[in-house]
């Protein structure tokens, strides 16, 4: 009986043949729908922010560094490639790529940064079109995520302060 | 019997017994009843829905309410499997003086939820019979709780002794301690058991874990909000992470009242299901490396493969789906998509089934794991043990058919049983189940049609609503506690993993045991574990012990090995 059931199991590996697949020498491509490395198209964000208030990582910093010109930066280190940033833009600026192999031993490599032109009437946060009112901007104005730090602040301002917030990260929310 | 009859039934029971001591009860009628009650009865009620009527225990949940109500909250969740019913026994207590008498005594299998209240909420489980650390470390500071809501999700208090060596029980007379873990080439994840030994035979243990618990309650209690939730939640396992994404979004259209559309309820089954396949393939798998058997390590893994490649396509990723928000799903399945995961079940039944044929037969596994690792009846009772664990010593509980969620109400599957309660039984079961979770996808694709996958939500959630939801993972029961809360996020969100309950029957399970025997016993659990920062290691020639840091860890890294 146990005999009988070893030549079964020497049968199932058998059969098996040889599975090993030759990657990384042969590369090895991904379903269509593959959610890899997000890019970010700097010709079409608004700067909404809608992007960086529903990504889980918080791994998307704005930093409004006067008037017109408002800085987004897309981290990637702690990015679990989930895709969400990309459901919630209202401009489709977002692609996820099928980019897996992102192993580096410089963290800066994976980053993105957009310098975007902002007129006046966007800062409200109001071009952010969420989808329920689950994904709404949780920090409404001003941002000023610390970048040197590629740091998360917590709260947002009303109004352009001259003083930055870096390191502040219990600024008043308004 | 109807769920909602059954819940009145229950409730008027609770009633006639104890009278005045039910203060309030809350019974929405979709088999989930919250009941407060006089915090001087618990235990006695507890007892009392434990014993007498038979409920099973799921967890106890601390909370700190203070900020809305000025009280702490302290719920019981018990199952009444037959019925169909969910049930919290909810107890306030003053904002000044968070204590209750301990229910451990009477329901055994409380031990370390109390334990695990009084560390992070500082609600004092009085009369617990071992009122030891679990959760925090013993160099953190008395009388700092992380889960209180004055304390910020970034405090670490000054006070804080990172190297502080824990400190152990003393082993009993005639017996030696054998260190198992944290690091251990038969454990994937670390935990730490202090064996007492004599001779070859384990005598006891202690365990230690939580050696870094990673705070995601707390996190989404104070910085993530409803829909990224279910991102982390899938993080809490690096196997069954989407019984926890379920389970959370579950958890909060439970409280919410939201509705989910029916094909979503579909598809959340067909990956539940396809997550339970991989999982028990990789645990057939990993059981057959513990025993020294790895060809059938290999074919397992070979075999479990393409339901990656498939999971994949499905959901854009082998693993981490992203799949639920709350209200719905983000993946849909396309038609050619449901096809070709026809095509990979098929080929998947074949083969597993060649396997499950000859392992059947093999005398070697079953003399290695017959009568290993046992757990009765009334274990399974006392410690709460869930999935297969309890399923293995014939106790028919599975969350799938006795609180059906998403799609389980609408096909049809058996609950696999086997009555040795030992490490074979549970082999057997778990390698029953994989045909069954074929037939449930096979049976999902056939039913769900067309429609929305998403559910509008148009409101903001209401704040202060409870929900609870248990999802059947394949290590056994997740169950998950919710109450609704402000600025977007849950107030408070309680997860219990199946292997929470299963780790406590495992000395149970090992006493009396050979110390070879251990591996297995604990592997058969299929335990799931978090990770760590700190080993020991000793020296057999000079005898020398040494503890590694964390600090000397790194450094030996930097420097590329001593
Ligand atoms: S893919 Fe997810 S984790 Fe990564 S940036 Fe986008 S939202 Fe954040
Ligand atoms: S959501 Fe889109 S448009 Fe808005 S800031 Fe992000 S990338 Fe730009």
């Amino acid at each position: 009986m146990s005999l009988l059931s070893k030549v079964k199991e020497a049968l199932v590996c058998l059969r098996a043949g040889r599975v090993t697949l030759p990657y990384p020498a042969a590369p090895r491509p991904v379903a269509g729908n593959f959610r890899g490395r997000p890019i970010f198209d700097a010709a079409k964000c608004i700067g909404c922010g809608g992007c960086a208030a529903n990504c889980p990582a918080r791994e998307i910093l704005i930093h409004d560094v006067c008037q017109e010109i408002r800085v987004l930066r897309y981290v990637g280190r702690r990015c679990t490639y989930c895709g969400r940033c990309a459901d919630v833009c209202p401009e489709k600026a977002i692609t996820m790529s099928t980019d897996f192999e992102t192993a580096t031993d410089a963290i800066g490599d994976i980053g993105q940064t957009i310098e975007l032109f902002m007129s006046t009437c966007q800062r409200c946060g109001r071009c952010f079109k969420e989808p329920s009112p689950l994904e709404r901007l949780k920090q409404k104005g001003y941002r000023f995520d610390d970048l040197a730090h590629d740091r998360w602040v917590f709260g947002s301002r009303a109004y352009l302060d001259t003083e930055r917030a870096v390191d502040d990260i219990r600024i008043e929310m308004d | 019997m109807s769920i909602a009859m059954a819940e009145r039934a229950k409730l008027e029971a609770l009633r006639a017994r104890f009278g005045a001591a039910i203060r309030r009860a809350d019974l929405p009628g979709n088999g989930r009843m919250f009941v407060t009650v006089d915090p001087a009865a618990i235990r006695e009620i507890c007892r009392h829905v434990f014993r007498e009527m038979g409920a099973r225990y799921v967890i106890s949940i601390g909370a700190d309410d203070r900020p809305f109500s000025g009280e702490f909250l302290v719920a019981h969740n018990f199952a009444f499997d037959g019925d169909g019913v969910l049930c919290g026994l909810l107890a306030h207590l003053p904002g000044d003086r968070p204590a209750l008498d301990s229910i451990s005594d009477v329901v055994p299998a409380a031990n370390w939820a109390e334990r695990e209240f009084r560390d992070l909420v500082g609600i004092e489980p009085m009369g617990h019979r071992y009122p030891k650390r679990l959760v925090l470390p013993d160099g953190w500071p008395e009388g700092v709780h992380p889960l209180r809501k004055d304390v910020s999700w970034d405090d670490v208090p000054k006070d804080f002794d990172e190297d502080l060596e824990f400190k152990f029980d003393e082993a009993p007379d005639g017996c030696v301690v054998v260190p198992f873990g944290p690091f251990h080439p038969t454990l994937d994840e670390p935990a730490h058991f202090r064996l007492y030994v004599e001779g070859e035979m384990v005598r006891g243990c202690e365990y230690r874990g939580f050696m870094a618990h990673r705070g995601i309650e707390k996190l989404a209690e104070s910085v993530l909000s409803y829909n990224d939730i279910p991102m982390m939640a899938e993080r809490i396992c690096g196997i069954c992470g989407c019984v926890h994404s379920v389970a959370y979004v579950q958890a909060v259209e439970d409280a919410a009242g939201v509705r989910v559309p029916e094909r979503a309820e579909y598809i959340r089954t067909i990956m539940l299901e396809m997550e339970r396949l991989h999982s028990h393939l990789l645990w057939v798998g990993l059981a057959c490396h513990i025993v020294g058997f790895d060809t059938l390590f290999m074919q397992s893994f070979r075999i479990r493969e393409p339901i990656m490649w498939m999971a994949e396509r499905m959901t854009g990723n082998r693993k981490t789906y992203a799949l639920c928000l709350v209200g719905g799903v983000r993946w849909d399945i396309a038609p050619e998509t449901g096809a070709a995961l026809r095509g990979v079940l098929d080929t998947l039944e074949k083969e597993w089934r060649g396997v499950v044929d000859a392992v059947t037969g093999d005398r070697n596994i079953q003399a290695r794991t017959r009568g290993v690792g046992v757990a009765g009846p009334d274990l399974v009772k006392d410690v709460g043990l869930v999935g297969p664990v309890a399923r293995a010593s014939g106790v028919a509980i599975d969350c799938r058919r006795d609180h059906p969620y998403a799609a389980y109400g609408r096909v049809a599957f058996e609950v696999i049983t086997e009555r040795g309660g030992d490490v074979w039984s549970r082999i057997v079961v778990r390698m029953k189940e994989v045909f069954e979770s074929i037939g449930i996808i096979r049976q999902c694709l056939d039913k769900m049609s067309p429609g929305p996958i998403q559910a509008r939500v148009d409101d903001e959630l209401p704040v202060g609503r409870m929900g609870l939801s248990s999802v059947e993972a394949p290590r056994g029961e997740a169950h998950h506690f919710l109450v609704t809360g402000e600025g977007n996020r849950p107030r408070r969100w309680r997860v219990r993993a199946p292997t929470y309950q299963n780790l406590q029957g495992v000395p149970a399970m090992i006493r009396d045991q050979q110390l070879a025997d251990m591996t297995i016993a604990l592997g058969s659990i299929d335990p799931c574990f978090s990770c760590t920062d700190r080993m020991e290691t000793v020296d057999v020639r000079s005898g020398l012990r040494r503890t590694w840091t964390q600090e000397d860890l790194v450094r030996l890294l930097k420097k590329g090995g001593a």
